[in-house]
């Protein structure tokens, strides 16, 4: 390339290859001619120039490499100086077009806070560990019987798991509700008992005093207490003397020994006290009450190997220790995150993904956005071309235009994100474990920055690399409409509408299905009368009523005084009502099996009053209900529903036969049988949607003795108030202050407060999901309204010609209308597609509603058509109004 | 010595360089003359130390016609430049005034 003016000045730059050689050139030719001057001839004076010269490969490389050097240090502040003035053009530019400005902020600050809020979630719940030094060693021991899981047995825990080889430390835990006494308080608390190796298991620095060791687990030495830091804030104002001090535990008095901060909750109970569960001997040689949960941290270098082999040899010590309660039994391990975690995976994925779709239409929208605003830019990009800014310089400027757009949509969409958390974290029923302890922290931040970051190259990089393309004269010459790339872009613009038609209707129809769902819950049978039920719980104090006989006289008395409460239909006294806390379950054996605990079979356990059944509305579908007549002393009957007679008696009439269960027989020698007088229809008793079991009912009368231990002497208190229920619970209460004196009801709800709250995992997943599917329809039909917008500004000289040559009004608004219609019809049929898949992940949250439900597919679409449409009556109006002359006039 | 050498021809080389612009051949013949080809400059070491210097800001490059009738690279001095050849010229006659001082005395 050859320049013909004289100089060229600084700003002219070779590249560093021709800049050395061409001096190097320049600087031999030099030689020569004075070479020659001086006499030499021209072959002559080339040699002896060059022998001058010295090496000039390595001369020449040495200088290459300084002169990029050179460059790279002259550069790299003009470098920066480009990017600081993208930056300060690009918010000049958003500064001077407000109405964009707030519209894509707003939209991309709701779809960016939208998904860090959940991620924060899903942060605190699944990615977090435990509070714990090396987490990952933590885990879950229990045992399996044929399959099912169940708790360790006292006995199991000391000859299986305390003498195991593999763990560092073990711990074993039982939870109970107990009565808290302080100077002038009283307050039911949750409490756990736990072996001494809890806190190995668990290590936290505890806030005051210390934790228990081995010689406070022992019968005798046992009466400490270490309470939560919450318990202390609240019942001692956080008085650091309280250490030392007594407290009475349900009628015993213990002394605090310390106090552990807020943090440690290891398995997310969120008990508020912990005692030493301190075994007797008797105690350590039961084998079959399995009642304990057991944790136990694994030594730093087992293997799997290692882990299976001793668990072997302890499964094979119980066994030997009690065969037949041990009979088939096995010790087993997990994670201890496993445990905790639970169903919240599937959960979190669902709420991840609808709020992915959420973000995808609000990208969409400032996608959409950006080719508006590019036809209008036209001009200002082809003088910047003109002026010589290259394509990489423009699409630079326009990339950071967009992540500077993405930067201020992250500032508020992290405000917004930190008000979803907060909601979430108020609102969820405590249903996830750790959910509580979401928060915007470092990760969640990065996550943030990542993803605005990403969302600001989807939504900017196509726009940016199209709107670099046009060639200078065109651009100029036609500033705007009309032109070749606006019509392009207005096609880009139809496909992006319909993609996020599709994206809503696919939330949308999610939405419609969980709502259906959670309608099925609550209309679901559940085989007795929810309605018009007053529960309520009592725990009788094991001083005082140590004599079962005392126990069923209390029973009786409280019955007989809350009956003559006038409202009241019917009364009884259970161990465990219907979706309520707590429940035994023992094996039971079939006459005519043999006495074999392979033979048992699993069932849970109901102590009830006469009347019970009755009370609840349950129907009995063969033989009778359990009566007063079902006394002590006489002949032991139990009442079974059809799930256990099923399992028992297959193919025959369970009436009349007997059960053994819970005891030996009165002579010591084999199992106590028990004749079953009537089998009731099952009842789910875990609440709508969840698994049945066989169940069987003992009347209060004739249980064993232990039983009352079992039950921890806890039983619940049901009374058929047709009505308004709560409204007796004071007079419910006087009646059993009057019977069992010092013994608080508590837990009072309504049977149909207790079905809802087995539901509200799903009731809170469908309520998200349809604030979701909202968010989505609203931001699309903003979309859609943009979309059609631009498209009626766009045509407007086109309206004018067409209404000058005869088109009607309604023509014309036929015309928009049909152009919206057929994106909208599009958009649904690709969206119901689309939801025929998307829809499978919500399989494990529906409750008798299918997938594919095609009512609420067919529903949810017209509703959605419907709204779409709605969102395009504002542009088609317009452009009916449009004033021909006007529109033929502009430009 | 080559170290001191490297020092001396780029302060001699700024000091060209205040007497006005120049290309490299012109540098270069100037050094011939003007030390009387007492120090030997090979090619080899000066344009290093050309690009050395305008990498550290010391002088500066162009392009303009030269007598060939083509481009050539030409250098100038910079404010830099100038206040290190003041700085060295210093340090230069402090330096010979001390050896001076003792090879010539006693």
């Amino acid at each position: 390339m050859t320049d013909k003016s004289p100089r060229w000045g600084r700003w002219w730059r070779p590249a560093v290859d021709d800049e050395v050689s061409d001096e190097f050139g320049f600087h031999m030719e030099m030689r020569v001619r004075d070479l020659v001057a001086e006499g030499l001839s021209p072959e002559e004076a080339r040699a002896e120039a060059r022998r001058r010269f010295g090496n000039l490969q390595d001369t020449s490389a040495t200088c290459r490499a300084l002169a990029h050097e050179r460059d790279h240090h002259m550069h790299r502040p003009l470098r920066f100086e480009g990017i600081r003035q993208d930056v300060r053009f690009a918010l000049r530019y958003l500064w001077r077009h407000p109405g964009f400005a707030a519209t894509a902020v707003i939209t991309l600050a709701l779809g960016i806070g939208a998904t860090t809020a959940i991620f924060s979630v899903v942060n605190a719940v699944l990615l977090r560990p435990l509070p714990f030094p090396e987490p990952q060693r933590l885990v879950d021991i229990h045992t399996n019987w044929r399959g099912n899981g169940s708790n360790v047995s006292a006995g199991n825990f000391t000859t299986g798991i305390e003498r195991a080889s593999v763990f560092d430390a073990v711990a074993a835990v039982q939870w109970s509700s107990l009565n808290l006494l302080d100077e002038t308080t009283a307050e039911r608390v949750l409490a756990a008992r736990v072996s001494a190796g809890y806190f190995d298991v668990f290590p936290m620095t505890p806030l005051h005093g210390r934790v228990f060791t081995k010689a406070d687990d022992v019968p005798g030495h046992d009466q400490v207490v270490v309470l939560s830091q919450r318990l202390w804030t609240r019942m001692f104002n956080a008085d650091p003397t309280v250490i030392g001090r007594d407290v009475r535990l349900s009628g015993r008095p213990y002394q605090v020994i310390g106090v552990m901060p807020d943090t440690f909750d290891p398995t997310t109970e969120r008990e508020e006290i912990w005692l030493p569960i301190a075994f007797t001997a008797e105690r350590r040689m039961t084998h079959d009450e399995h009642f304990l949960s057991v944790f136990g941290r694994l030594k730093a270098d087992v293997t799997a190997a290692q882990i299976d082999a001793d668990l072997a040899k302890a499964s094979a010590r119980i066994v030997a220790a009690d065969a037949q309660a041990n009979q088939e039994r096995v010790f087993a391990i997990r994670p201890l995150t496993e445990l905790l975690v639970g169903n919240a995976p599937d959960r979190l994925r669902i709420w991840m993904a609808a709020v992915a779709l959420v973000l995808l239409i609000a990208c969409g929208n400032v996608a959409n956005l950006l080719l508006a605003r590019a036809a209008s830019r036209q001009g200002e990009l082809a003088v910047r071309a003109a002026l010589g800014a290259g394509r990489t310089r423009i699409i630079r400027q326009l990339v950071t235009e967009s992540l500077v757009l993405a930067a201020v949509a992250t500032g508020l969409g992290l405000l917004i994100a930190a008000a979803g958390v907060r909601a979430l974290v108020s609102l969820e029923p405590d249903t996830i474990a750790r959910l509580d302890q979401a928060s915007l922290d470092g990760t969640v931040f990065v996550f943030a920055v990542a993803l605005a970051a990403a969302c600001a190259l989807v939504f900017g990089l196509w726009p940016a690399w199209s709107q670099s393309k046009s060639s200078v004269p065109s651009g100029i010459r036609q500033a705007g409409r009309g032109s070749e790339s606006g019509r392009i872009g207005e096609r880009w613009s139809t496909g992006l509408m319909v993609a996020e038609l599709a994206v809503a209707l696919v939330l949308l129809v999610g939405a419609g299905l969980m709502i259906r769902s959670v309608v099925a819950l609550e209309r679901a049978d559940l085989g007795f009368r929810t309605d018009g039920l007053w529960t309520g719980r009592l725990s009788l104090p094991a001083d005082t009523y140590a004599d079962p006989a005392r126990i069923v006289l209390a029973i009786e008395d409280l019955r007989q005084k809350v009956r003559a409460i006038p409202g009241v239909s019917s009364v009884a006294v259970t161990s465990q009502v219907p979706m309520g806390v707590g429940g035994n379950s023992n094996g039971l054996l079939p006459e005519g099996r043999t006495y074999d605990p392979s033979n048992a079979i699993d069932a849970r356990l109901r102590i009830v009053s006469p009347g019970y059944l009755e009370t609840l509305g349950a129907s009995i579908v063969a033989g009778r209900s359990l009566s007063d007549a079902d006394r002590r002393g006489g002949q032991k009957v139990m009442v079974i529903n059809s799930r256990l007679a099923a399992a028992a008696f297959p193919g025959e009439n369970a009436v009349g036969k007997r059960i053994a269960c819970c005891e030996q027989a009165p002579d010591g020698h084999g199992p106590d049988f028990k004749t079953v007088v009537g089998v009731v229809a099952d009842i789910n008793w875990r609440g709508p949607g969840r698994p049945l079991s066989p169940e069987f009912y003992l009347p209060a009368t004739q249980v064993p003795d232990e039983a009352w231990s079992w039950i921890q002497r806890t039983l619940y208190l049901v009374v058929r108030v047709p009505g308004d229920p709560l409204s007796l619970t004071e007079q419910i209460r006087l009646a059993t202050r009057a019977t069992v004196p010092g013994t608080p009801l508590f837990d009072v709800r309504t049977m149909d407060e207790r079905r809802s709250r087995s539901q509200r995992a799903q009731t809170f997943n469908t309520t998200l999901l349809s604030i979701l599917g909202l968010l989505g329809v609203v931001l699309a039909s903003v979309g859609i309204y943009g979309v059609m917008a631009y498209f009626v500004n766009r045509r407007t000289r086109e309206i004018g010609v067409r209404m000058a040559l005869g088109a009607t009004r309604s023509d014309v608004l036929v015309m928009v209308v049909r152009h919206a219609a057929v994106a909208v019809a599009t958009g649904l049929a690709i969206g119901m597609a689309l939801s025929f898949w998307a829809t499978r992940l919500l399989t494990s949250q529906l409750f008798n509603t299918s997938p594919n439900d095609p009512l609420t597919l067919v529903l949810v679409s017209t509703l959605f058509a419907l709204v779409a449409l709605a969102a395009t009556a504002v542009p088609a109006l317009r452009a009916a109004s449009v004033d021909p002359t006007n529109a033929l006039r502009a430009d | 010595m080559p170290d001191m050498l490297h020092g001396t021809l780029e302060v001699l080389i700024l000091k060209t360089l205040v007497q006005g612009p120049r290309h490299g051949y012109a540098i270069a013949r100037w050094l011939e003359q003007a030390t009387d080809a007492v120090v030997p400059i090979e090619e080899g070491s000066m344009y290093p130390a050309l690009y050395r210097m305008e990498k550290r800001g010391w002088i500066a490059a162009e392009w303009g016609m030269s007598e060939l009738g083509r481009r050539a690279k030409v250098y100038r001095i910079t404010p830099k430049g100038r206040r290190q050849l003041v700085s060295v010229t210093e340090q230069w006659a402090k330096f010979s005034a001390a050896v001076s001082n003792v090879l010539l005395k006693g």
